[in-house]
């Protein structure tokens, strides 16, 4: 029922709105404002959705999404990716690093680009995790 | 061969010289006496003439005297009696070439015809080198006029204002362009005025130290300096010069100088072009920017609705803050653009610029601390306070702070001890010297050589993206200049030069 979500973005207008969505669709939302914190926050809470976003200071929602998809006690939690930066740039990102040796990575289950409708969000969540 | 003309009384004399002479080869015309000697030689025009010298009727002098008349190139060998010393000698100071003296052997006469005919053949040939040395002459001097008319043009119709002065540095050469620039006309500068009293003293004093003995420099690199005209106009020129040797010898000056208004003016025109070009980019990035500001609006009116719906005051107010902020953020991005696509000129006032220096510092004291980075201070005391224009140096240097600042926060390196250093500096030539350095993530070649072209801003709510396009423009109006030096994963620094004037003076 009341699942965690975590949401991350360096901008806390839009932590705000995504938090309230999240609370909205009956869930219970964590923040962090950068990868870094938002590594913490998943190793110590183990939240079941994260809603990311990608350009962000000390560590950017790139990196944070390879480490996610590359650890074992991690990969199993879905990740929506929520950025300015649309699919295809960040799918480019991505392969780039495959090719650079960090090996492939799966497709993120959810990509939604802003801005978004407070109801697009709230489906894409209730898609996600119910 | 050649044709032979002999005159002499004596037949049986004649026949067997002519014998000898045509076994010899030569052509010989034969006369008993002088008149009909000249009628013959009249005829025939012979190259030597023999002729004797007693003769009865027209003596041999005569005969001689009358052929150097007509023809003074004709050689004359006359044959004297034995013992005539006199007679040989005055035939000799009437251009007589040789003589031969009775009697003689054929050799005799060969051997002096021979001499004859070399000797004909040797003015033949002075004549002709004569003439051909004439010839070249008179083609040297044609060409050194041309050449002469060349240079004379070259100088004339040059688009750089040329100057040149002899040893003592008065004005030899004053070409119409330094007349149009200076206001001068040739005629009254041209060995009247010295360099001192039209050019400005830089100008000067180089010349002045280059015509010393003691000195080797002979050259003047291309340098920028301000030229006040007969009716004050201050010209902007760019010089060069020389210092004229003749083998060892210092024999004067040379300079060169352009007008540099137009250059000026086009190099305007083109900054401005480029930026309208860089608008054109910056389109897309600038809807990237807009996209965050309108998620910022979408999500607080969102907040509002359910505050209003829900009767929850708590958002409600939360809601209306984050419009609040997008406003802000979007006016600050029209602001930017706009200020970006102006053409402005700086206003000079008096003011300190480490001064402003540090209130950039203190405003960006508290971001700093936040992100653990150490924003240090490095002000030369020496500067004082000078006439530019504040808001320049105020927005330029908070914007690189603020990516210096950046740059350590971005930087995805394990944590460090990052640090940010503003200092400030004096140079020679009134400028001041900001540099800003960094020891954050630095940037690679590719991303620095598009660092002025291309919008992208990583930087979430607070970048604009056009931070370092309106930087790079406000130093460029103020005449400044900026330099970015950046190492990836080594730092930045970013170092902008700018132009003052003296506090107080009206330039």
């Amino acid at each position: 029922m009341g699942k965690k979500v975590l949401v991350v973005d360096d901008d806390p207008d839009v932590r705000l709105f995504n938090t309230t969505v999240v609370e909205e669709s009956g869930h219970t939302p964590i923040e962090a404002a950068n990868g870094e914190e938002a590594l913490q926050m998943i190793r110590s809470e183990a939240p079941d959705l994260v809603i990311l976003d990608v350009l962000m200071p000390r560590q950017s929602g790139i990196r944070l999404y390879r480490q996610l998809k590359t650890d074992a006690s991690m990969k199993d939690i879905k990740v929506m990716v929520l950025s300015g930066i649309n699919k295809k740039s960040f799918l480019k990102s991505q392969q780039a690093l495959a090719e650079f040796g960090g090996g492939d990575v799966p497709e993120p289950e959810l990509y939604l680009e802003k801005p978004v409708e407070a109801d697009v969000l709230a489906t894409a969540i209730k898609k996600a995790i119910g | 061969m050649t044709k032979i003309l002999l005159i002499d009384d004596e037949p049986d004399l004649l026949r067997v010289l002519v014998r000898s002479l045509n076994a010899d080869g030569h052509e010989v015309a034969t006369a008993l006496d002088g008149p009909k000697g000249l009628d013959l030689f009249e005829g025939q025009r012979p190259a030597v003439v023999i002729t004797d010298i007693k003769m009865p009727g027209m003596s041999g002098i005569e005969v001689l005297k009358r052929i150097k008349e007509r023809a003074p190139e004709a050689e004359v060998i006359i044959i004297t009696g034995h013992g005539d010393m006199d007679t040989a000698v005055e035939a000799l100071h009437f251009g007589a070439s040789d003589f031969v003296t009775k009697p003689f052997r054929g050799e005799t006469l060969a051997i002096a015809i021979r001499r004859a005919e070399e000797k004909i053949d040797i003015k033949r040939r002075l004549r002709e080198y004569t003439l051909d040395l004439e010839g070249k002459v008179a083609e040297a001097t044609v060409e050194l006029r041309r050449r002469s008319n060349f240079l004379s043009n070259l100088i004339r119709s040059s688009n750089d204002a040329i100057v040149a002065t002899d040893e003592k540095l008065a004005i030899v050469v004053f070409n119409p362009e330094a007349e149009r620039i200076l206001g001068y006309r040739q005629e009254d500068v041209v060995q009247r005025r010295r360099l001192s009293e039209l050019l400005p003293a830089e100008m000067v004093e180089f010349f002045s130290q280059a015509m010393q003995d003691t000195c080797t420099d002979k050259e003047c690199p291309w340098t920028e300096t301000e030229i006040a005209s007969r009716d004050g106009d201050r010209i902007p020129v760019r010089f060069s010069g020389s210092v004229l040797m003749e083998g060892d010898r210092k024999r004067g000056t040379v300079v060169f100088f352009q007008d540099l208004r137009e250059i000026k003016r086009l190099q305007r025109e083109l900054v401005h072009s480029e930026r309208l070009a860089a608008i054109g980019q910056t389109v897309a990035g600038l809807a990237h920017g807009i996209k965050n500001i309108l998620h910022g609006l979408k999500g607080g009116s969102h907040l509002v609705d359910v505050g209003i719906g829900g009767k929850d005051e708590q958002k409600l107010r939360k809601g209306w803050d984050t419009i609040k902020r997008s406003i802000e953020r979007m006016s600050n991005l029209v602001m930017d653009l706009l200020s970006y696509s102006k053409e402005r000129e700086p206003d000079y006032e008096p003011c300190t610029p480490n001064d402003i220096a540090a209130e950039v510092c203190d405003l960006m004291k508290a971001r700093a601390q936040q992100g653990g980075i150490d924003l240090v201070r490095d002000f030369d005391p020496a500067i004082g306070r000078v006439c530019m224009d504040p808001q320049t140096i105020h927005t330029v240097l908070v914007n690189l702070v603020s990516n210096a600042l950046d740059a350590c926060l971005f930087d995805e390196r394990p944590p460090r001890q990052w640090k940010v250093l503003v200092q400030t500096g004096s140079e020679a030539n009134r400028t001041i010297r900001f540099v800003v350095t960094d020891n954050g993530a630095g940037m690679t070649e590719e991303v620095k050589a598009r660092l002025f072209t291309s919008f992208f801003s990583t930087k979430g709510q607070q970048g604009t993206g056009l931070g370092l396009l309106v930087t790079r423009k406000l130093i460029q109006e103020h005449g400044g200049r900026i330099e970015v030096q950046s190492r990836l994963g080594e730092g930045t620094t970013v170092v902008v030069r700018l132009p003052y004037r003296e506090d107080g003076t009206s330039r």
